[in-house]
């Protein structure tokens, strides 16, 4: 079965593409023609992001046997989870930005650096955008999400996407939207926009309405941060945030359920909802999301997501093609996470590695996840849960009594969140 | 299929935690208010849930451990000047007794009484010696 890349949301990845950092070397060239052939042990990896680059190690560190190369279109990993304090203003794009070294020289990873634009599952193959061929015993896709800018018709062409931003991928767009903020004036009114459930990361518009509100709340107090969900209610930790935006920052942050946002005026920066129209100053527009175009053939659910058996996390339509991360279609209260794409990446390395020596997948997967959320500059909250394996539903359940939310924002959860990214990075890279 | 393994007895109870009323009288030691999750959103007691019995083998262990690398590190290996501490070479017994005074309460704590529920007492048994078995 052949995938053809579907027309790639140009301006993600232009300016994806268009990121650069110093200090990079040896990624590219490494796609050889000598990797176009001999792939019986090998397993190719698209995409290294938390799920990805974390199924790359843990194969390696189960099995050194097993060749794993990783296909990842950008130079380095830049990390969504923290990516809002960039905007918030106490972090750097830099200080999120890590190198893929670790997975090559300590894990002996192949990284290449390059776009995988199609798998051909019948030849056992995938395909980059140069026209190198990399074959394949086993290929796991963890794509993440692409961008459904047909939703939002004013917003489909690469200029408008420019001036309306996502910075849903930490990169250049978190940078820019921080810029936007910057240079909005006192008393302007900057909105998110979130598109129903699912999408990645639930409550990380929340928290980045929260850090808006700091940044304001010190630069321009005049200010206001409004919140247009699509959803009924706040999908995350609501009480929570809801909390947060009426003691820290009282008057500054308005939400609005129920408001879809279904198309933008660009000459007057008016968001158009359903039933009415918004101006603002600044808008933050987070379209609807899909799997990544990479898996288009494996999506089997509400045409966007991808259903998985999760014993060996194989596609459902394709045993053979592994997925995970934010392009799979979740269990129930399975949010699409940094954190839970870490798990899936252990689990799937797992899988592989069991099918790769003719062994039977673990039968009893567990997953976990803690999703933290800063709420200023330094306290957080989170949300956690553990997920064990149903075997009358096939799919994984949360364990009754287990998992929860805060009691409150704290910094002691602030320390925690941050030890939490150390480690997680450390987990999938080094 | 798959191989069998045998159901921890105390996988029954975890299962059955769902019902507040069958946690209290499972804990001899209530957690305080303020450690207590919201309850779910479904007040009646829904059926259980057909769990996979706990895979406890080695790599079933492993696969287990491997959840608690995102906060802990890989293989418990923490992070320099982390404030989360790392598991590896820790003593089995004190992870046992930790992970018991979290589920009960008697440990404060700001989500592992969350997290700890979500494992059988014969899942953490496996855990601590896995990880007092791994190198700090």
């Amino acid at each position: 079965m052949t995938t053809n890349r579907r027309n790639f949301v140009k301006s993600a990845g232009a300016l994806a593409g268009g990121v650069l950092f110093t200090g990079v070397t040896g990624l590219s060239g490494c796609a050889t023609t000598s990797l176009a052939t001999g792939g019986g042990n090998r397993v190719v990896i698209v995409g290294g992001g938390c799920g990805g680059a974390t199924a790359a190690k843990y194969i390696r560190m189960l099995d050194a046997k097993i060749e794993v190369v990783m296909i990842e279109r950008n130079p380095t990993f830049i990390s969504c989870p923290i990516s809002n304090l960039v905007i918030g203003g106490s972090k750097t794009l830099a200080d999120l930005t890590m190198s893929y070294d670790g997975l090559q020289n300590t894990w002996g990873v192949k990284v290449v650096q390059g776009e995988a634009v199609a798998v051909d599952h019948d030849k056992k193959q995938v395909r980059l955008s140069n026209g190198e061929v990399i074959a394949y015993a086993r290929v796991v896709l963890s794509p993440g999400v692409d961008f459904m800018y047909s939703a939002l018709p004013s917003l489909n062409n690469a200029d408008a996407q420019g001036r309306v931003l996502h910075a849903w991928k930490a990169g250049a767009q978190t940078v820019a939207l921080r810029k936007q903020l910057e240079s909005m004036r006192d008393g302007g009114v900057v909105a998110i926009a979130i598109p129903e459930a699912p999408y990645r990361c639930p409550p990380g518009p929340y928290e980045r309405a929260c850090q808006m509100a700091a940044y304001l709340k010190q630069a321009k107090p005049k200010s206001k941060v409004l919140i247009l969900d699509a959803n009924m209610d706040v999908t995350s930790k609501p009480a929570l945030f809801k909390k947060a935006w009426a003691e820290m920052y009282p008057g500054m942050v308005e939400y609005r359920p129920n408001s879809k946002l279904v198309d933008v005026d660009l000459q007057t920066m008016t968001a158009k909802l359903e039933l009415d129209d918004v101006k603002v100053d600044v808008l933050n527009a987070l379209p609807p999301m899909k799997a990544g175009a990479i898996a288009d053939a494996f999506i089997t659910a509400n045409k966007r997501w991808c259903e998985i058996n999760w014993l060996t996390y194989e596609a459902k339509n394709a045993p053979g093609v592994h997925l995970l991360g934010d392009a799979l279609q979740i269990a129930p209260l399975m949010p699409k996470s940094g954190h839970m794409a870490n798990a899936h990446g252990k689990a799937c390395a797992a899988a592989v590695v069991a099918l790769m020596n003719g062994e039977e997948p673990n039968p009893s997967p567990t997953l976990s996840n803690t999703c933290y959320s800063f709420v200023s500059a330094d306290k957080v909250v989170h949300v956690a849960s553990i997920h064990k394996y149903d075997t009358q539903a096939k799919t994984m359940r949360t364990v009754p009594g287990s998992g929860g939310v805060s009691a409150a924002a704290s910094e002691l959860e602030g320390q925690y969140a941050m030890t939490w990214a150390k480690n997680i990075w450390a987990d999938s890279l080094t | 299929m798959h191989t069998l393994i045998q159901r921890p007895p105390l996988f029954c109870a975890a299962a059955l935690m769902f019902s507040n009323l069958v946690f209290a009288q499972a804990s001899t030691n209530p957690p305080p208010p303020s450690a207590v999750a919201p309850p779910p959103a479904a007040a009646v007691a829904p059926p259980p849930i057909p769990f996979a019995p706990s895979n406890l083998t080695p790599s079933g262990v492993r696969a287990l451990a491997a959840n608690c690398a995102a906060c802990h590190g890989t293989n418990g290996k923490s992070a320099a000047g982390s404030v989360v501490p790392g598991l590896a070479g820790r003593d089995p017994e004190y992870f046992v007794t930790q992970m018991a005074n979290f589920k009960n309460g008697t440990r404060q704590a700001t989500l592992m009484h969350q997290i700890s529920k979500g494992y059988t007492d014969a899942e953490i048994k496996a855990l601590a010696d896995y990880f007092a078995a791994q190198k700090p």
